[in-house]
């Protein structure tokens, strides 16, 4: 048929006529790339580091952030990282390259040592801690940790039918961690606050099995979020990256339900629906990529591994907290002054950041890592008093004795 | 209302399909539209109904000339069709397909129409409920719900097109008196395309013949069969005759046969077949007929009994095992059972020979697709896709494709739609095989070929076969009404 | 012999191509414009995206294309397979995916040099998609499930079956992603500038060739074909009708899977969740839209990959939302689609109504 060739070959043209080279750079200007795995607006992780990239620009005079968002073998099958970075480098003259996910991981490690002259940072990633990672190659995490410690203790504060739902993304050392955050936050706030018996606590992990949802792939966290609330549970914490538990509360709400939630990564996400919101532990990328881009600009950024530390003094200033929690509506006025004077404890045994230098330190606090402490399948983690090294949180290798769901993939 | 063609042309690429026709039809008529397959009737239906247009000429209704050009704009000005095969939707109740495209139905007046339905219905005495699914409809009804639709639609020009093909004898009265009525109590103009001369003769007041795309004859009703012959085809044909043969081994045998579908039920059969024998099934659609041919050629499991081919046990067997034991088959819907619309006929026998190997050879194809169109005396050329030919020409290929000297030849309908002439042909055919020793079993609706062509016939009623005692002494009226159930003397199951 | 004139025909064609690139453009203009962007940037930066700017090649940039081409066109190839029988293998994106489990499998736990190594890998590979494809035919001709809700079903449970491994048994730390192969599991570029694998290539060139020449030339071929066209008749006819549609499937799954290992051999380096990315129903879509005109498939198949390649441009230079290339594809296609549909009809109107036209039989009325 001679139709479609025509077609094609019209359209072909078209482009032809429409292209032309021409292509402007500004000559004072920084360019920093940043690599998103999610859509740049979805009020969780990935929106996260987008905002933080647009905070850069307003701090830092002439810094320009080019962005690629959803680099992901579903959303973009025919782009692959390396192709990205060429990308932004070569047509866009990117010195430095924000890598978002720990997905990014492996191929940050190898695009970063095809361009040695060019900055990368792998967020979430360990290979600068390894000592795997070329020297231009730094990672970045925010000490969520403690986030999720409140989250678990705003959680604990709320619940009626002392049962609390964990929405998990899929299972590696990071989620195991974060989800046993959430966990200690909320046992010692029930104990503590409620004053209940902690073996009383019911605390289950329901694992999706990626980071959002992939309708026929993941568990849909819709459908999960609802389960949990059938089954006894009132609060909800979202540990993936999309909204779903925070609206399924809200849905819930408006019929008369007694329920919250609790979301993750994003700052607005209480948002979505605000009267069942008791508050969201965010990231808040900002100063540490502010910090990040004007070394890098200045010529003095020297490859590190941090897993950084709120900034105690105000959780929810932006300009400083890497870390950031904001209370929401549904947390009353007492309940809002409990979890104050809990914060105020963990602010004071806060040690600052962690990094590849100290990470072996003694006495090294990540709050409510202390003994006594087991594994899920009953192997002691720490003893009465012993504070739990870092390292090992990082990378804890099952949940906590207490808590229900899967440590691993069966 | 009175309609008027005139000067009708249409050309096919180099196919003059209606060449300067003029006709012109009163209301309260009934015009029979006669001529032999491909003689352009109905092109010139299509037309009149707004399914082509015409190169020239001019259509007028009551003397004003309109424009037709979409069937839409036909039944604007009061022409509808009803096609061959109703165009009509699966999982809609007949009352939702009735309101489907009427006027103004952006929210449809379920009552007026359920009355307007039943009222029609019943003045037409068609047995069709408003509640019952498209699907669970025979063609007959399809065919009741259509003219319906048609007649809301304020048509008062009804055009059928081979109406009475596929549906039953007393479905056939039905329509008919339907009509009658139509045409005397409403004034309704009824054209009635067919090649069955029979039907033409019950039915119409006129007859208007095309052959060869030109009006060759009018007549006013009656005449005599001869004479509507010798103007479709000119000149008159005798049936294709039948000649004694000897009998020979048993072909088929089929012991205690039962075979059960959702509609009817078999029990019991017993069949034997010998070489050179034509036995013919008669009966009402769905009585049970077709359940047995496919049994025969291995397309449908038996529940029980014994399926045996020249002495060899296929019960069960695949329908390929069959084929390899020289089963004939011919399915009545030619073109979704047999025939292989899209593909060309050269593809279509290379398809079936045995010779070809891994690698086509298409020369070898295209010579044999051109010998057996030669042959079998088919239009059509080797790469013409097989759906372009007409009903007769694709009976031709069927036949052409099966194996030469066939054990069983198992027909179902072989003249379906043919013209007079096609027909007679394809029993010569039917009949050469069977004196080279093939055993035959048809079905047939038209009982006229039950009764010339079969050395035995079995009647099929709701599932119980009984076998018509003296199958050469019996009549077309006897079959008919032992079709419809009357017993007959209880002596002999098949 | 009952067409109409070819000038007629060509100028129907000509133009509804015409009408239809003309309203594609248009409303893909005035999307771009809707989203306060400017037509001629989007285009300029597809074209730069793609490797085509300022009128010279940009060869690594151009590779991009290509090697999204590859397994595209390998499933393409396979597709066309399966479409000329009739079936819907939806199930292409899972067979894809076995593909590159099997072949992470081999890469794994098989030490050979990469001579052997590779072609172990990519022959497990075709083992594992033509498996899966074997069984969405199973499924269909055993147990009476389409292949469609069969295909869906295992699509999931392929990619279900990746996660797991990922995460579970294959995985390292970070869970995301098995670890990298070594280099001699690999498939490597033909230069640091034409970053193509030249085994890749050949094996899409010689698929394509031979599956053409197969369902051309070859008995099958045309068993095949009557079987897409009418699955009844061809049984009828003597064509053995579940042997071959579980012999299609199998075939294509066979290339999908090839396709799914030239994804973890070459394109990723490791095995990582939903490898398959939408290729096959790419693939789908293409073998949808140029039918059996096999001929097309490259070139349509090469104009999606330069699409999709060059809309990651749009993202970065633009800004532009990532759905923006999917929405002008679908446009395109729903565009090419409807005036298809158009075209068809206006022909028909035209055309002869074969049984009528053909069977006007000269000869045979004078004979008697």
């Amino acid at each position: 048929m001679t139709r479609r060739s025509l077609v094609i070959l019209v359209l072909l043209v078209a482009m032809l006529v429409t292209a032309s080279g021409s292509f402007a750079q500004g000559g004072e200007e920084f360019v920093f790339g940043m690599i998103l795995v999610g859509p740049h607006n979805d009020h969780g992780w990935s929106e996260a580091h987008y905002t933080a990239g647009q905070y850069v620009e307003e701090m830092i005079p002439g810094a320009r952030m080019v962005y690629l968002e959803s680099l992901n073998a579903a959303d973009r099958p025919e782009t692959t990282l390396e192709q990205v970075v060429e990308d932004m480098v070569s047509l866009e003259g990117a010195k430095l390259i924000l890598t978002t996910s720990d997905e990014f991981e492996e191929d940050t490690l190898a695009v970063a040592a095809k361009y040695p002259d060019v900055t990368f940072i792998n967020v979430s990633g360990d290979d600068a801690l390894t000592g795997d990672a070329p020297s231009n190659l730094g990672n970045v995490m925010g000490a969520m940790e403690w986030g999720k410690e409140i989250a678990g203790c705003a959680a604990a504060l709320a619940t009626e039918t002392g049962s609390i739902g964990y929405l998990g993304p899929l299972i590696n050392a990071e989620t195991r961690r974060l989800a046993s955050s959430v966990y200690l936050g909320a046992r010692y706030c029930y104990e503590n606050y409620r004053g209940m018996d902690p073996a009383d606590l019911t605390f289950t992990v329901t694992w999706i099995g990626f980071w959002f949802n992939i309708p026929g792939v993941t568990l849909d966290p819709t459908e999960q979020s609802n389960l949990f609330f059938d089954q006894g549970a009132d609060v909800v914490i979202s540990g993936i990256d999309t909204t779903e538990a925070v609206v399924v509360a809200g849905e819930r709400a408006a019929r008369g339900q007694a329920v919250w939630a609790i979301p993750y990564d994003y700052a607005g996400a209480c948002a979505e629906a605000p009267e069942v919101c008791l508050g969201v532990p965010y990231f808040n990328w900002g100063p540490s990529y502010v910090q990040i881009v004007q070394s890098v600009m200045d010529g003095t950024w020297e490859q590190g591994w941090a897993w950084t530390a709120p900034y105690w003094e105000d959780l929810t200033d932006n300009s400083k907290t890497p870390v950031g929690w904001v209370n929401g509506e549904a947390l009353s006025p007492e309940q809002a002054a409990q979890l104050d004077e809990f914060i105020a404890m963990l602010a004071e045994s806060g040690t600052g950041d962690i990094t590849a230098d100290n990470i072996d330190d003694e006495g090294l606090s990540l709050g409510l890592w202390v003994g006594p402490l087991n594994l899920q399948d009953g192997t002691p983690l720490a003893a009465e008093g012993e504070i739990v090294p870092p390292r090992s949180v990082w990378y804890l290798e099952q949940l906590l004795e207490g808590m229900t769901g899967d440590s691993s993939a069966q | 209302m009175s309609v008027e063609v005139r000067n009708i042309h249409k050309r096919f690429g180099p196919v003059h399909a209606n060449n300067a026709i003029s006709l012109h039809f009163e209301d309260g008529r009934i015009y029979g539209i006669l001529g032999e397959n491909g003689a352009g009737k109905s092109t010139l239906m299509k037309i009149l109904s707004g399914f082509y247009l015409a190169d020239s000429g001019q259509i007028l209704v009551d003397g004003r000339a309109v424009s037709v050009a979409s069937p839409e704009g036909a039944i604007r000005a009061g022409i509808g069709m009803l096609q061959q095969d109703p165009l009509d939707v699966g999982p809609f109740t007949v009352l939702e397909n009735f309101i489907y495209g009427q006027p103004g139905a952006v929210r449809p007046d379920w009552d007026g129409a359920r009355a307007q339905f039943v009222d029609l219905a019943g003045r037409l005495g068609f047995t069709i409920s408003p509640n019952t699914l498209i699907e669970d409809l025979s063609i007959a009804q399809r065919q009741q719900l259509e003219i319906i639709r048609l007649l809301a639609f304020g048509v008062r020009l009804l055009i059928l097109d081979e109406p009475t093909t596929g549906i039953s004898a007393e479905q056939k009265t039905i329509l008919f008196e339907a009509l009658k009525r139509l045409a005397r109590e409403d004034g309704l103009t009824v054209l009635f395309v067919s090649h069955k001369l029979e039907d033409v003769l019950e039915l119409c007041d006129e007859v208007a013949v095309l052959r060869l795309g030109r009006l060759v004859g009018q007549a006013h009703l009656p005449v005599t069969t001869n004479a509507l012959v010798a103007m479709m085809f000119g000149q008159e044909l005798a049936p294709a005759s039948r000649s004694d043969v000897v009998l020979g081994d048993s072909m088929l045998e089929v012991r205690e046969l039962s075979l059960t579908s959702e509609r009817v039920t078999i029990q019991g059969c017993n069949l034997s077949v010998r070489a050179g024998e034509v036995i013919g099934l008669a009966g009402l659609d769905g009585s049970g007929q077709e359940l047995l041919t496919r049994a025969i050629v291995g397309l449908r499991r038996p529940a029980a009994g014994q399926v045996c081919v020249g002495g060899q046990d296929l019960t069960g067997k695949h329908y390929r095992e069959y084929l390899a034991a020289r089963v004939c088959f011919g399915a009545a819907g030619r073109l979704e059972e047999g025939l292989v619309s899209g593909l060309t006929l050269t593809e279509h026998f290379a398809l079936v020979d045995p010779e070809q190997g891994a690698w086509i050879d298409w020369e070898r194809a295209r010579r044999i697709a051109s010998e057996q169109i030669a042959h079998y005396n088919i239009y059509g050329r080797p790469e013409s896709p097989i759906e372009t030919l007409s009903g007769g020409n694709q009976q031709r290929v069927l036949m052409a494709l099966m194996a030469a000297a066939p054990r069983l030849l198992v027909l179902e309908h072989p003249t379906r739609g043919l013209d007079v002439e096609s027909s007679r042909w394809i029993w010569e055919q039917i009949l050469a095989r069977r004196a080279e020793g093939t055993a035959v079993v048809f079905t047939s609706a038209d009982l006229d070929e039950i009764v010339t062509y079969s050395d035995r016939i079995l009647v099929f009623y709701a599932g119980q076969i009984s076998e018509v005692p003296d199958a050469r002494r019996t009549t077309v009226d006897e079959l008919g009404h032992l079709i419809g159930g009357q017993r007959l003397t209880k002596e002999s199951v098949a | 012999m009952t067409r109409e004139s070819i000038p007629a025909r060509r100028l129907i064609g000509i133009g509804v191509a015409v009408g239809s690139i003309a309203v594609a453009l248009l409303l893909t203009a005035l999307l771009i414009v809707a989203v306060n962007a400017s037509p001629r940037d989007v285009f300029d930066k597809i074209w730069e995206g793609v490797g085509l700017a300022g009128g010279r090649l940009d060869m690594p940039r151009f590779s991009g294309v290509i090697n999204f081409w590859i397994p595209l066109m390998l499933v393409c190839t396979g597709l066309l397979v399966t479409f000329t029988a009739g079936l819907w293998n939806i199930g292409v994106e899972g067979q894809m995916v076995m593909g590159a489990i099997f072949a992470t499998w081999v890469a794994q736990e098989v030490s050979l040099p990469s001579v052997l190594l590779v072609p172990l890998e990519m022959a497990a590979a075709a083992l594992g998609g033509a498996l899966w494809g074997l069984l969405a035919g199973v499924l269909k001709t055993r147990g009476g499930v389409h292949e469609i809700f069969g295909g869906v079903a295992l699509n999931n449970l392929a990619n279900i079956f990746g996660i797991y491994l990922i995460s579970g048994p294959w995985g390292n730390q970070g869970g995301q992603a098995t670890p990298p192969f070594r280099e001699e599991a690999l498939l490597l570029p033909a230069s640091s500038e034409f970053r193509v694998s030249l085994v890749a290539l050949v094996m899409v060139g010689v698929a394509f060739v031979v599956v053409v020449m197969a369902l051309r030339g070859t008995h099958w071929g045309l068993e095949l074909k009557a079987l897409g066209k009418s699955a009844r008749s061809a049984l009828l006819l003597g064509v053995p009708t579940q042997r071959n549609a579980l012999l299609a499937m199998a075939i294509c799954g066979l290339l999908a899977g090839i396709a799914g290992s030239i994804r973890v051999l070459f394109t990723y380096g490791n095995l990582r969740p939903l490898v398959s990315g939408g290729i096959g129903f790419l693939g789908v879509l293409v073998v949808l839209l140029t039918g059996t005109r096999a001929l097309w498939a490259p070139i349509v198949a090469f104009f999606f990959a330069a699409i999709m390649v060059g809309s990651t441009r749009l993202n970065i230079a633009l800004q532009l939302d990532q759905s923006l290339a999917g929405v002008v594809q679908g446009i395109l296609v729903l565009v090419f689609i409807l005036a298809n549909g158009i075209s068809a009809r206006l022909r028909a109107r035209r055309q002869a109504p074969a049984a009528e036209a053909a069977s006007i039989p000269p000869k045979e009325a004078a004979h008697g």
